[in-house]
């Protein structure tokens, strides 16, 4: 059905309506392949992955179909080079497309996501060719998926605290500890793990190593039952005498604090434009219910109070948007982008929480029952104020560039 | 080694079409997309060229708005198009489209095989593709639901009302296909970029020996309404009792 | 002189277009000349059913296909200049309409809803719907014949009077390069729903393929056939595809259409929108559907079905 989404930004107000005013200093307006890009997800979307939803949620089952058909569309490394069998798009493109996959389903934008962001991302930026040709080259071509292996139980945004050992021994590095909310554990054939090499030097002790999920040692734990985004499967990684080769340490040793936040800082887009694309949904649902929900004799889109919800709601979409699509561009031409993606990211996902549940409160009691799409929005929301770096955590960044 | 010729057009997606105060549709806010049908024509194209072999030219008439139009076409597999471009190719009624069409594909391309939608998505005229037939003075076949290429003929299912016609003609020829034809992809990332890097050829109007002048002219463009009674009822007995009471009365049953 | 053509490909189409057909003819002072492909005895039916002029068309050989007819209807057409030509809107019809008008050089007005004459200019003024059903297209056309289709049911059959006329037949028609192979009609077994008066129509909301038993029964209660949606055909494949309903599935005119499960996406809507009584079931009281319906049932179509059927029973029964 249509919706009154605006499926480009130019179309969400700032566009070729009017007349042309020369040599403007800010260009809003996606590329035609852009358009077209998000065009095709969302048709992409609308077929393999509207059917699922609510089962996978409901069942808490990896959609493996749909990840196969992603891979065949390639869209399992949309922002690396052709060479390693990417796409070698732009972040705006690729904030595109997990905005619109997640706006049918969160858990599975937010699978393709924690793949391509966090796990392929070290190894792209930090990898060795030898490692980009034997890791990430498969990742982007989705005959694997990743996972990224940071949180401990003690250590969940105080990233330094981590217990996880890492010991050279010989030609391997031995690891040993146990790593918690793992993203895509118990599905992922490749692991970016933090661990600690040297005790003494605090953040600068802590470095990042690829494993291949069959490496003895290597144990996928508990897996976890989630309130939101269920589809994606979430795990303890255990570690136990896990023997890694020497080679598969990423970049060098005492770089794991400064990689883990720089693939952080990039993920956040992802986290951002996953938390546009829930709250897109529910406005798209809410609008579509007010309009036919008849009360008191009239669609309750005529009631004042239900307006103003959807305004509000239809204005920081377009806040997130805008911000989540700038930090993208920033990181595209090369500038410094950390306070301006978690921007986006707290701004976001704050706004995907208080709009999806305006938005079951625009449902009634039809909203609050299984299986309709607002009751998952809402409940999918609410990680993207966790993971990722807290909103708390977004905040220290943010403070921490503006005071600086 | 087949020349196929697949024709497409850039329309306006209904779905973001809005009524406005006075009955008048709005589509100022309206979004385009590659007409429904076309993306089975496209499709087709390629399947029978991957089975036969050959070249698959995609083109269009438009102005300069169809451009991303040219390059979803593209992402589709053709490997070139030709783009009959004019400001003043828009809002064009079918014998303009199909006499432009006819005078490019005569004079510019080498065809066999003519690959049309039954109708577009916004007006569904459903006369390009047998009024370029007749132009061409090449057979035609509308209305396909199965097409194969068999020893330089086309065999093709056509689906009537009384039931299914298997027919055959000489190529070169025409068709027009029908939806359940086959499902269109949906293009891959690297199919919408690789679609930037295809060779489109762009011709103009003052290439042409000019546009024929419309036979039909749109006198008004309203909102269809529907007038309708819009009441609902319960689900329990009482309430479908009243339900089959409404009916009664308007004297539909029985 | 101005004369209406008329062509259908076969009795019942022909007779319905011969009504509409009389009446332009009449409001512009010309005569009305119907198509007769193959069977010359039938000549006499179309002239009480208002034709002034009958040609016949020599039957073709067994593998040629309807468009073999093309050469002798634009060779008449250039010679009696006809005013005003209409098809029945079949798709074999639609196809010769664009052809023919693509020969003669003049316009055609697909799937024309509603005609009539403008007063001042003399002109057809034709409507058609655009856009999947949004949008009313009206136009008129410059140039001769004004030409259009105009889909099956539309306008009601004409009546049969005693009337007088001429019967002529044109010239055998040269082979068309396309020929058929073979025919494979269609199962009859149930009544076209096109012609029903009471159409239940099934749609997406209907969970299994063995619950259309639910609806075989409200529609034996009600008299009426049995229609789909274009994914129950389709997709699912529980329906034959000529039961689907929509802008590219049948237009049907029931007295009563009630839509089982039926959310009422536009495409579907445009095919029921002359039904004199739109009713639906649905459980999701946000169907579009419920807009385009005179009478709705929000609830579980499982619970709401049977009771329904009972009391529908009890009624016919009586």
């Amino acid at each position: 059905m249509a919706t009154d989404y605006a499926p480009s930004m130019q179309q969400a107000g700032v566009g070729s309506l009017h007349e042309k005013k020369g040599d403007v200093g800010m260009d809003f307006k996606l590329t035609e392949e852009q358009e077209l890009i998000r065009a095709n997800m969302r048709e992409f979307a609308r077929q393999y992955v509207d059917p699922i939803a609510v089962e996978i949620d409901e069942n808490s089952r990896y959609p493996a179909e749909v990840m196969a058909k992603l891979a065949e569309g390639d869209w399992m490394g949309m922002p690396y080079p052709q060479e390693y069998g990417g796409a070698g798009v732009d972040y705006v493109t690729y904030a595109c497309v997990i905005e619109e996959l997640s706006r049918s389903c969160a858990a599975t934008g937010f699978t393709l996501s924690c793949h391509t962001g966090l796990a392929s991302g070290p190894i792209y930026y930090f990898g060795t060719e030898t490692q980009k040709q034997k890791y990430l080259a498969p990742l982007c071509k989705g005959q694997h998926i990743g996972a990224f292996a940071l949180t401990e139980p003690g250590a969940g945004t105080d990233v330094g605290a981590g217990s996880t050992t890492a010991v050279l021994d010989g030609d391997e590095y031995v690891l040993n500890g146990t790593k918690t909310f793992t993203s895509n554990g118990p599905v992922a054939d490749t692991f970016v793990i933090f661990a600690v090499t040297d005790k003494a030097a605090g953040t600068k002790g802590m470095s990042a190593f690829i494993v291949s999920k069959d490496t003895p040692g290597l144990k996928v734990g508990e897996h976890f039952m989630k309130m939101g985004i269920r589809a994606s499967q979430t795990s303890e990684i255990i570690l136990h005498d896990c023997r890694v080769p020497k080679e598969n340490l990423l970049g060098k040793e005492g770089q794991g604090f400064r990689i883990a936040m720089q693939t952080l800082d990039n993920g956040r887009i992802g986290v951002a434009a996953q938390a546009v694309g829930i709250a897109q949904a529910a406005l798209d649902e809410s609008i579509s219910y007010s309009k036919q929900r008849i009360q008191f004799g009239k669609p309750i889109s005529k009631n004042q109070a239900i307006q103003w919800m959807l305004a509000d709601m239809a204005t920081d979409i377009a806040a997130a948007r805008f911000l989540t699509y700038y930090a993208a561009y920033l990181k595209d031409q090369g500038q410094p982008y950390s306070k301006e993606a978690s921007m986006a990211k707290l701004f976001a996902a704050e706004m995907a929480s208080r709009h999806t549940s305006k938005a079951v409160q625009i449902h009634g009691g039809y909203g609050y029952v299984k299986g309709q799409k607002v009751e998952r929005l809402m409940r999918d929301a609410k990680i993207t104020e966790i993971y990722e770096g807290t909103s708390e955590a977004q905040r220290m960044v943010i403070a921490g560039s503006i005071l600086r | 080694m087949l020349n196929i010729v697949t024709c497409f057009k850039w329309v306006i997606d209904e779905a973001y079409i809005k009524v406005g105060a006075s009955r008048e549709l709005d589509l100022e806010w309206a979004d385009y997309k590659l007409s429904d049908y076309d993306r089975n024509a496209i499709e087709e194209a390629m399947r029978i060229a991957d089975i036969e072999g050959g070249t698959v030219t995609a083109v269009t008439v438009g102005s300069s708005d169809a451009t991303k139009g040219i390059k979803d076409a593209l992402s589709r597999g053709p490997e070139k198009a030709i783009f009959i471009n004019d400001p003043a190719f828009t809002d064009l009624e079918p014998s303009q489209t199909a006499s432009l069409l006819a005078e490019v594909i005569a004079s510019r391309l080498q065809y066999d095989l003519i690959i049309c939608g039954e109708g577009s998505s916004d007006l569904y005229a459903q006369q390009v593709g047998p009024r370029l037939a007749e132009l061409l003075d090449i057979p035609c076949i509308a209305f396909v639901s199965k097409l194969d290429i068999k020893e330089r003929q086309v065999i093709a299912e056509r689906k009537m009302e009384d039931g299914i016609e298997v027919v055959t003609a000489p190529l070169p020829a025409l068709v027009t296909v029908l939806p359940d034809i086959n499902s269109p992809r949906i293009p891959g990332l690297k199919d919408t970029l690789g679609a930037a890097k295809k060779s489109v050829i762009s011709i103009g109007k003052e290439e042409l020996t000019g546009m024929a002048k419309p036979h039909l002219e749109t006198t008004a463009i309203e909102a269809a309404t529907m007038e309708r009674h819009c009441i609902k009822f319960n689900p329990d007995a009482e309430g479908i009792k009243q339900f089959v009471d409404a009916l009664l009365k308007e004297g539909v049953m029985g | 002189m101005a004369g209406v053509w008329v062509l259908a490909e076969n009795r019942d189409l022909t007779i319905e277009l011969l009504n509409i057909g009389r009446d332009l003819a009449d409001k512009v002072s010309a005569r009305l000349t119907a198509f007769l492909p193959g069977d010359r005895d039938r000549g006499q039916e179309y002239i009480d059913c208002g034709a002034d002029e009958v040609l016949v068309l020599p039957a073709l050989n067994p593998e040629q296909t309807v468009d073999a007819y093309i050469p002798v209807i634009v060779d008449e057409g250039r010679r009696e200049q006809p005013d005003i030509f209409l098809l029945s809107g079949t798709l074999r019809g639609r196809e010769l309409a664009a052809r023919i008008a693509a020969r003669l050089d003049t316009g055609l007005c697909s799937q024309c809803t509603a005609l009539n004459i403008d007063e001042k200019t003399g002109l057809l003024v034709m409507e058609r719907l655009i856009f999947g059903g949004a949008g009313i297209q009206k136009v008129v056309c410059q140039t001769r014949p004004q030409m259009a289709t105009i889909a099956p049911r539309t306008f009601e059959p004409a009546r049969r009077q005693n009337r007088e006329g001429k019967i002529r037949e044109l010239p055998a028609s040269p082979e068309s390069a396309v020929k058929i192979l073979e025919r494979k009609p269609k199962d009859r077994a149930a009544g076209s729903i096109t012609e029903a008066k009471v159409i239940i129509c099934v749609g997406r909301g209907i969970e299994k393929q063995e619950d259309l038993a639910l609806v075989n029964k409200l529609a034996a209660a009600t008299g009426g056939e049995i229609g789909c949606t274009r994914p129950i055909a389709e997709e699912l494949h529980w329906m034959p595809e000529d039961t689907c309903i929509g802008l590219s599935g049948k237009q049907v005119k029931p007295e009563l259409y009630i839509g089982v499960g039926i959310s009422g996406q536009i495409q579907h809507i445009t095919g029921i929108r002359d039904a004199k009584v739109i009713c639906a079931v649905n459980n999701d009281d946000q169907a579009p559907i419920f807009d385009a319906a005179d009478y709705g049932i929000v609830g579980n179509l499982y619970e709401v079905l049977p009771e329904l059927t009972r009391q529908l029973e009890k009624i016919t029964n009586k």
